[in-house]
This record gives C-alpha cells, sequence and structure tokens, in this order.
C-alpha cells in the first residue's frame, strides 16, 4: 500500500490520527492545520517515514519495549519503571507560569543549560491556544513553553525538521504520549535507506495525558469562558467533573462541566491506551494524593524509566532546581489505576469503532479486556 | 504571409493556410470593418486583418467578446459598410441574441460571419454544429472545402449578403481553417467599399412583423442556392449510389471513391450551400438513389435533412452515415472512416492498412514550463486542503481549465461555458448562508474577466456573495495566440492605448481587491488562505506573466539545474516531486542515476521547483530573473 493511502485509510478516515505531527516535518506530501494532519498530494511510495513513525500504525509496543528499554524492569500498567516521586520546581517563578509543581520546565532548562541537550523541542502556545511546536537552544526561552494546551499540535514537525538539519545533535523531546512514542519508532524503527539523524535525540520526557481536545471546539470554549483569553487551564480530579479556566490578567477561575468538553475530545484520544507516556525517559504529570487537590495541583509526579531519566533527575537534585517530597505509598497504586482506566477505555473505544483491537492488535497480551 | 494578402497581382499562384484565404477573401471584397474575439480554429484572422488593416484603409478590432465584434459590425452595416465578423462555434453561441434578433432586421452594407467550428473539440471545451444556429436563425449559410473556395466564398457571400439585405454565415472547420493549399488571387479594390450617411429613414429595427419579410428572404435565398456555384456534383446522371459531402468531407470522399475504383459508379454531390439547402438540387440526385452517404463534419445536419427531403418526396433510400452508425457519432472525419463508409456503400472489401510506427504515448494536457498557473494551482490545493470541508472549485474558460487534470491537481468541480464560472459559484457562494459549509472559489484569466465576468462580477458583488474569485492575469490571451485585450494596452491594429487595468474596475465595483505574485509561494499561500476565511466576495489578482511570452522577452534566461548529489530522488522525503507531482515539463528524470533531473530545452528559468525541492538541490543560477 501507498505510504500516504495506508495514513490516511488506516488513521486519518479512522479518527485515528492524534495530530502529533510525527509524518510531518519530513516531505512536501504532509502537513497540518489547526490540529488536523492533511495529506496534500499522494506519495507513491510503499513505505515510508510517516507510516513508520506514525504511533497510530500498528506496533509491536512489547518488541519496541526491548529494543528501548532492554534491561528495565516493566510494571505491566505503567510501562518501564525505575522510581516515582513528587516534585516541583525549586524556583517560584517557574511554578508560576507551568500547568503544575514546573518540573518540566525546570528540567529542560537545566538540561540546556548543563549541556545534556543542546536543543529542546517543545510545545509553545499563545494564552493556551494556537500551540504549535518549537526547538528551543536557549535556556531563556523554555518558559514561555510552560503550560499545557489541551488542543494538540504537531510538535514532531518541529522535530522532524530539526533533525533534517542536522546541527543540533543531542536534541531533547517533551511530548504527549503519542508523540514520545512516535519518538521512540523514529529511534528504533527508521526507515533503514534514511534515518533522518534519529541519532541525535538524546532525551525523551513524556507528559500524562488523559486526552486532547478538538482544536475549534477549544478555542470556542476558551473564548467563552475567559473572554479576554486564559492563562492558564487545568482539569482536576474526577470528582470535579469540571475544566477551569483561569483568565488572563487575574480574576476567579471559571470552572465549566466537563459534560461540556467530552464531546469535544479528539476522537483519537478515546483510541489510546496510554496514560503514563510509557515510551520516555522520564514520564511527568500532576501529583494526585491524600493532601488534596489545592496542595496537589502545584506538585508533580515523575516516573523515572531510564538511565538517561534517572542522571537528568540526578542532575536536577545536585543543582538544587527541583524539590522532592515522599510519594505517599498509595500513589503508584492509584497510578496504575489511573493507567489502566485509560487502556480499558481504549480497547472498549476500538471494539465499538472497529470490533477490534485495531492499531493496537499486535498487543492483545498486554491489554486488559474491555469492560462490558 | 501578410504579403500574400496584399499583393495585387490577379491570377497569381499561393500557397495559403485557410485562414489567410478568408483574410484574402475579405482584402479582395473590399471590407470597412472587421471585428473578432479569438479563438481556435479561426483565431489567426483578425490578427492579419490587423496587421493589413491601415495599409488596405479599413477597422479591425479584438473586440472584448463576440457579442461585442458582432453588434459593432452590425451598427457599421447601417452606414453600408461591408464587415466582417470572425467567431469560433462557442463564440457564434455566445452571438445568439444579436444573430437571431439581426436575423429579422437585416442588414445595409454587407454583413459576413466567419464561424468556424472544431469537430473533435481539439481546442475547445465542446464540439458545436454551427449549421444549426443558420437553422435556428433563419440565415443563410455556405461552407468551403478548398483554401480557393475559402477565398472566393467571402466575396460571394458579401454579394448574397447585400442583394438579399441578409446576413450570410460562412462556416469553416479546423481542417480548412488550418490546411494550406493553392490560391489563384483574385483582383483587390482600388478602395474598399463605399460608406453611405445612414439615412433618417434607414432602419435595422428587429420586431415580430418583420418575421415573415426575412421567411421570403430566406425563400429567396434557397431559389438562389439552387444554382451555388460552389455545388458540385460529379459520377452517374442517375446514380443508385450516392455521396452527399459538406466541406473536408468532398475531398476525402473523392480520394476514397478513387481508392476504391468506385469514381464511375457512385454519384459525389458536395454542397456548399448548407442553409437553406437547395432542394431541387439534392431532389434530381437523390431521386434515383437507393443508397446515401452523407459525409459532413460534427452532427448529422444534412442527414436528417436530406431523410427529410426524402420522406417529403417519399422516396425509398437507406441512409448512412453519423446518424446510423456508418461513421463515429462524434469526432472529426479522416480518411480512414470515410474510406470505410465508402467501402461498405460500394460493396467492396478496403484495401489492407499498413501501420507506420508505433503510436505516440497518450499525455494529459499540460502547463507550459513556467507557467504561473502550476503555482496557483499548487497553491489553491494546499490552501483547501487545509480546509475542515473540502471546498468548491469552479473552473472557467483559458488555459487554467487545464487544471481539471494533473496538471492543477483536478483543481475543479465544474466548468460551463466562457465567463461562467462566476456566476456558478455565486449561486453556490449564496448557499452558505443556507448550510452548505464550504469555501466556494472560482478563477478566471484576465482576458476572460473582460470577455464575460464583469456583468457576473456586478452580480456578485451587489448580493455579496460569499466566494472568491481569483483572476489569473498573466497578461495575454495565453490559450488562443496572445491576442491583445483591454488590459494590454494594445490594439488589433498596433495602437498602443490606455489599458484598462483590473484592480480598480473591481474597486470601483465595491469588490474587497488582494493582489498577489504565484511565484510568492509562502506569501500567496497565507493571503489565499486568509481571504477564504473572510466572508463575502474577495477578488484575489494573481500576477505573473505567462511564461511562454516571459520567455520570449527574456535576453538571458537563468540556469537551473540539479545537483544530484543532494536530489532524494524517489526515496522517502521526496518520492520525485519536481517531476511527479509540481509536474512542470522542465523537471525530467534521469533515468540512469535515478535522480531529478531539468530539462534544459524546456526549462524557462522560473525557479519556482528550487523553492519547492525537499531536499535543496535545484540550484538557479544567473539570469534577468531568479
Amino acid at each position: 500500500m501507498l505510504s500516504s493511502y495506508a495514513l490516511d485509510s488506516q488513521v486519518i478516515q479512522k479518527d485515528l490520527c492524534t495530530g502529533c505531527g510525527a509524518c510531518q516535518g519530513l516531505c512536501n506530501y504532509w502537513g497540518s492545520c489547526r490540529g488536523r494532519t492533511i495529506g496534500y498530494y499522494d506519495c507513491e511510495r510503499a513505505d515510508g517515514r510517516c507510516q513508520r513513525f506514525c504511533p497510530r500504525m500498528p506496533t509491536d509496543l512489547a518488541a519496541l519495549r526491548k529494543k528501548a528499554f532492554p534491561d528495565e524492569k516493566i510494571v505491566p500498567e505503567i510501562g518501564p519503571f525505575r522510581a516515582l516521586y513528587l516534585a516541583r520546581a525549586a524556583d517560584p517563578a517557574i511554578r508560576g507560569g507551568a500547568q503544575h509543581g514546573g518540573v518540566v520546565t525546570a528540567l529542560t532548562e537545566l538540561a540546556l543549560r548543563e549541556g545534556f541537550i543542546d536543543g529542546a523541542v517543545l510545545t509553545r502556545a499563545k494564552d493556551t491556544l494556537d500551540p504549535d511546536g518549537v526547538v528551543v537552544t536557549d535556556p531563556a526561552e523554555v518558559r514561555a513553553c510552560s503550560g499545557s494546551s489541551f488542543q494538540i499540535p504537531p510538535t514532531l514537525a518541529a522535530l522532524n525538521r530539526a533533525l533534517r538539519e542536522d546541527t543540533l545533535h543531542k536534541l531533547g523531546v517533551v511530548g504527549t504520549p503519542c508523540k514520545t512514542l512516535a519518538v521512540y519508532k523514529m529511534r528504533h524503527e527508521g526507515l533503514p535507506e534514511n534515518d533522518n539523524h534519529a541519532g541525535s535525540i538524546r532525551l525523551v520526557i513524556g507528559l500524562f495525558c488523559g486526552w486532547g481536545l478538538d482544536w475549534d471546539g477549544m478555542e470556542a470554549l476558551t473564548k467563552r469562558a475567559a473572554a479576554s483569553g486564559a492563562a492558564h487551564v487545568d482539569i482536576p480530579p474526577s470528582k470535579y467533573h469540571s475544566i477551569e479556566f483561569a483568565p488572563r490578567g487575574g480574576g476567579d477561575a471559571v470552572s465549566v462541566n466537563l459534560d461540556e468538553v467530552l464531546p469535544l475530545v479528539r476522537p483519537a484520544c478515546r483510541a489510546c491506551a496510554d496514560m503514563t507516556a510509557e515510551f520516555a525517559d522520564l514520564s511527568v504529570g500532576g501529583a494526585r494524593s491524600a493532601d488534596g487537590w489545592e496542595v496537589d495541583k502545584k506538585w508533580n509526579q515523575i516516573i523515572v524509566r531510564s538511565k538517561t531519566g534517572e542522571e537528568l533527575l540526578e542532575l536536577a537534585r545536585a543543582r538544587g532546581v527541583l524539590e522532592f517530597k515522599d510519594a505517599p505509598d498509595t500513589a503508584l497504586e492509584k497510578l496504575k489505576g489511573a493507567s489502566m482506566g485509560k487502556k480499558r477505555t481504549a480497547v472498549r473505544t476500538l471494539r465499538e469503532r472497529f470490533g477490534g483491537l485495531d492499531y493496537l492488535a499486535p498487543n492483545a497480551a498486554l491489554l486488559p479486556a474491555a469492560e462490558e | 504571409m501578410e504579403w500574400t494578402m496584399t499583393l495585387n497581382e490577379p491570377g497569381k499562384v499561393c500557397l495559403m493556410q485557410g485562414n489567410e484565404a478568408i483574410v484574402r477573401g475579405a482584402v479582395e471584397a473590399g471590407i470597412n470593418f472587421a471585428a473578432s474575439y479569438p479563438g481556435s480554429p479561426s483565431s489567426q484572422i483578425l490578427g492579419m486583418l490587423g496587421k493589413i488593416a491601415r495599409e488596405r484603409g479599413f477597422y479591425a478590432q479584438w473586440a472584448t467578446n463576440e457579442v461585442c465584434a458582432l453588434e459593432a459590425c452590425i451598427g457599421t452595416s447601417l452606414a453600408n459598410a461591408r464587415s466582417i465578423c470572425i467567431v469560433k462555434q462557442n463564440g457564434l453561441l455566445c452571438t445568439a441574441d444579436a444573430l437571431h434578433c439581426g436575423a429579422q432586421h437585416g442588414v445595409k452594407g454587407g454583413l459576413v460571419i466567419v464561424t468556424s467550428d472544431d469537430p473533435s473539440a481539439h481546442s475547445s471545451t465542446n464540439e458545436f454544429d454551427s449549421r444549426f444556429m443558420a437553422m435556428s436563425a433563419d440565415l443563410p449559410m455556405i461552407e468551403p472545402t478548398t483554401m480557393q473556395e475559402a477565398k472566393d466564398m467571402v466575396p460571394y457571400a458579401f454579394e448574397l449578403s447585400e442583394r438579399y439585405r441578409q446576413m450570410v454565415l460562412l462556416r469553416l472547420t479546423t481542417r480548412v481553417c488550418h490546411g494550406r493549399s493553392n490560391v489563384t488571387l483574385g483582383e483587390l479594390p482600388e478602395a474598399p467599399h463605399e460608406l453611405k450617411a445612414v439615412g433618417e429613414w434607414d432602419r435595422l429595427v428587429c420586431v415580430s412583423y418583420r418575421h415573415t419579410p426575412m421567411l421570403e428572404t430566406l425563400d429567396s435565398l434557397q431559389e438562389a442556392f439552387e444554382a451555388c456555384p460552389f455545388n458540385h456534383y460529379s459520377g452517374p446522371e442517375q446514380p443508385k449510389k450516392l455521396i452527399v459531402a459538406g466541406g473536408t468531407g468532398r475531398l476525402y470522399a473523392e480520394e476514397a471513391l478513387r481508392r476504391l475504383g468506385a469514381s464511375e459508379d457512385v454519384g459525389l454531390l458536395s454542397l456548399a450551400s448548407l442553409w437553406p439547402l437547395p432542394e431541387k438540387l439534392i431532389v434530381r440526385y437523390l431521386q434515383h438513389a437507393e443508397n446515401v452517404l452523407i459525409l459532413e463534419e460534427v452532427d448529422p445536419f444534412l442527414e436528417r435533412n436530406l431523410q427529410a427531403i426524402a420522406g417529403k418526396h417519399r422516396f425509398s433510400i437507406r441512409f448512412a452515415g453519423r446518424g446510423d452508425g456508418a461513421l463515429p457519432r462524434i469526432g472529426e472525419l479522416t480518411p480512414e472512416l470515410v474510406l470505410a463508409a465508402a467501402a461498405s456503400l460500394v460493396g467492396k472489401t478496403l484495401p489492407e492498412r499498413k501501420s507506420a510506427a508505433e503510436p505516440l504515448l497518450e499525455r494529459e494536457l499540460n502547463f507550459c514550463a513556467g507557467c504561473p498557473h502550476r503555482a496557483t494551482f499548487h497553491l489553491l490545493r494546499r490552501v483547501l486542503r487545509r480546509e475542515k470541508n473540502p471546498g468548491v472549485v469552479i473552473g472557467d474558460i483559458g488555459c487554467y481549465i487545464m487544471s481539471s487534470q494533473e496538471a492543477g491537481h483536478y483543481a475543479y468541480q465544474a466548468c460551463n461555458c466562457m465567463g461562467s464560472g462566476i456566476n456558478l459559484a455565486e449561486g453556490l457562494g449564496q448557499l452558505t448562508a443556507y448550510g452548505l459549509d464550504q469555501k466556494v472559489v472560482t478563477m478566471c484569466g484576465d482576458s476572460t474577466f473582460y470577455h464575460a465576468i464583469l456583468p457576473g462580477l456586478v452580480n456578485a458583488r451587489y448580493h455579496d456573495s460569499n466566494m472568491l474569485l481569483m483572476v489569473l492575469d498573466n497578461s495575454a490571451t495565453a490559450m488562443t495566440g496572445f491576442q491583445p485585450h483591454p488590459g494590454t494596452g494594445l490594439t488589433a491594429m498596433g495602437d498602443k492605448v490606455a489599458p484598462m487595468e483590473i484592480r480598480p474596475i473591481c474597486e470601483a465595483m465595491g469588490c474587497k481587491v488582494a493582489e498577489a505574485d504565484p511565484f510568492d509561494l509562502e506569501n500567496t499561500e497565507e493571503l489565499m488562505a486568509e481571504l477564504l476565511q473572510e466572508p463575502g466576495l474577495k477578488v484575489l489578482i494573481l500576477r505573473q506573466p505567462c511564461a511562454t511570452l516571459k520567455s520570449k522577452q527574456q535576453k538571458t534566461r537563468p540556469h537551473v539545474y540539479v545537483d544530484q548529489d543532494k536530489c532524494l530522488g524517489d526515496g522517502c522525503g521526496c518520492d520525485k516531486f519536481c517531476s511527479r507531482v509540481w509536474g512542470c515539463p522542465g523537471n525530467s528524470w534521469d533515468f540512469t542515476k535515478n535522480k531529478a533531473v531539468i530539462d534544459p530545452v524546456s526549462c524557462v528559468g522560473c525557479g519556482v521547483c528550487a523553492k519547492l525541492c525537499p531536499a535543496g538541490a535545484i540550484v538557479v543560477e544567473g539570469g534577468d530573473e531568479s
């Protein structure tokens, strides 16, 4: 099957495309507009990087894990696992602009400053909207990328372009689980004739992710909730059943019932089985603890998955850029439960939509049975 | 060739193209006025008339459209002028109202309409048989077979026109327009036809009571056509087998009968007077016939009319032709087709056909190398792909009609006649307020803009249709051979005049207008995308000269070449983007190295492919422009 036809028929037409951008920035054929992946023209190659990198083309995740994390302990629910921490950026200024505890911003700044990486592929939004992928080489530019956008931009297009230019050779990438999976496919399942310099990817930081929202829907919702734009958008634990918009320039957060938001969830995200970004050196998300949401929302939890991840975290500890607190005993179990919840939703969604596991089929043994 | 048009050596034999023969005939007829809008296959006629107009003391004009041309001719007829209007079949259809009204009021000075039909639609969107317009408007029509006849029929048509005070249609077809043969020159008049003041009681008014006199004129013309010197018959006096041919059919028939050795046994009636048909002449040869083969271009016009005559006279004849399957229902006649049909009439088997060479590869029509339209349609494709719902694109008539094919990435969903795009889009644009959630785009060239877009633009602007009109301004009527139009600042007679700019015209109407260069890929794509998001009527003028025109003006052409070490070829990241997708004839493929290569003969050096090459492997050096 032609590459472009494969992606179109197996991913885009089936509403499985996450918009990660892994297929973009490589050629003239693929592009993106407002979160939608666009095939401008047909490519007639039978095999191409676009389909190899796509996180929604069937992948044997166990085999990929074996290549990427040969010696790591695998926790079935959340993937490779060395340790779990609760942490936050030591610098209150970072925390002020961060989604939760500012760990990713602090680690990225540190990695750039210390030469751990020479460039970082990040996502930058304007007041939580219109996000896009950027390559940052100056640590001072990292903070502009703090905070989450719930629209999913094709960040990996920026990575692909940077790799193609081949001027940076120790790149760090920060992304949602779909993106980090694509990055590991780039590293380990690339096209033999053209590796696109995937060896220049040094560090992968994954972001916990429940789902992303439809681009236009999120824009309309944000503008309605915060007419002057939102400085921050967050989703509290599920018992609150809401999404909160903090208006730009201060003022009380506006809470919107989650029932209004759920129809805007990207259909592809319903079919995603990865909450914790299982393919990453470090995975970072909002803390969940017995302290409650008001405390938790200023803290992150970090899963360390690899030696590279551990090295960076140790460097952060040594330089004092992070503050740590003990993770409660229940934290890991809670995380496993949440992760399994997403896997079940994915299996159920795929079964409903396609009568089977579709792109996850090679991984039937790793997945939970769908709840009836 | 212009010298043969004005050479005053009666009796001299010159090799002439059919279109030239018409020009010579017009000059011999002493015309005062000529007007046309370009259209293949007769585009050359007015171009040549324009070049010799001053010398011969007449006026020639590339009119804004065919209606302007014909109506101007009708106007000059009031002053006793001999005027000639040249159109192609679609152009004749444009004039339908003027033609029917004109037929009813008649003319004073002679008025000849040369209409060229394009069988097989080589250079047209559609075949049309202009003989039906003669029949419909009750106008006389004649058709030449040879170049000599083409020349001689022009003065003959003027004489008829003046004698019967009626317009005369002279039908040509592609092979007569473009074929060449010897023509014996006639005398040139010392001066053009004499103009006369428009009298107080001169009247060219279309009113219903003129209908009967018009039909009586037609009856008189039918009588005159019984003795038309251009109708021919050869063969037995009482033929059992008869071929009736019009236009090119006669020569094909003569050749077929000669090859079949049947010239003595089969009658060949060649009709030059096509409407009204000379019934008595036809009956004379039809009455003994058992089998009749009709040879004619485009539709079974003669076939149906001869069947009617045979029916009226209760003849029992088996007719063969386009209507009954002996010949294809569409497309041009060819010597082979006629030979097969004639062999079947004669009852002989065909001599074995020797095939010449390997058949040529079938290729789609494509834009010229360096054509700005290629960039425009590349950008349009990209911009429309960005839309959540696929857009609707409406085409129009010009070089950009080829955008319906691979050359324009199958750009449009609909294309009707010239000038229709704006109106089709206008209608769709209104529906966007009624639930149609698609962007509506249409296009026109600069020449088409003046030709027939203007009234549609007034309509679209007044009713603020939600649509984008792209004016593809390449400063040329490129499709038909660079004839001047109101935007060029030139006239058919070579005068420099003040051009009429498209932008101020649109602005004066109150349209939102933007301009862009299709070769400025990034900015133009963004502008196009922005305009699509704006509600209401938008006009985007995409300006970049026609590549053919530009390459003629360039002193030195930029040198464009592929650095094959950088070229990705058919590898991932490119897959022959330049030659396979961009598709410019200048972007070729080196089969020995499996890499791209620039064809130095085709390339005009526009350099756009260099901007698109994903590997940066195409290099542009030097030249006037890069």
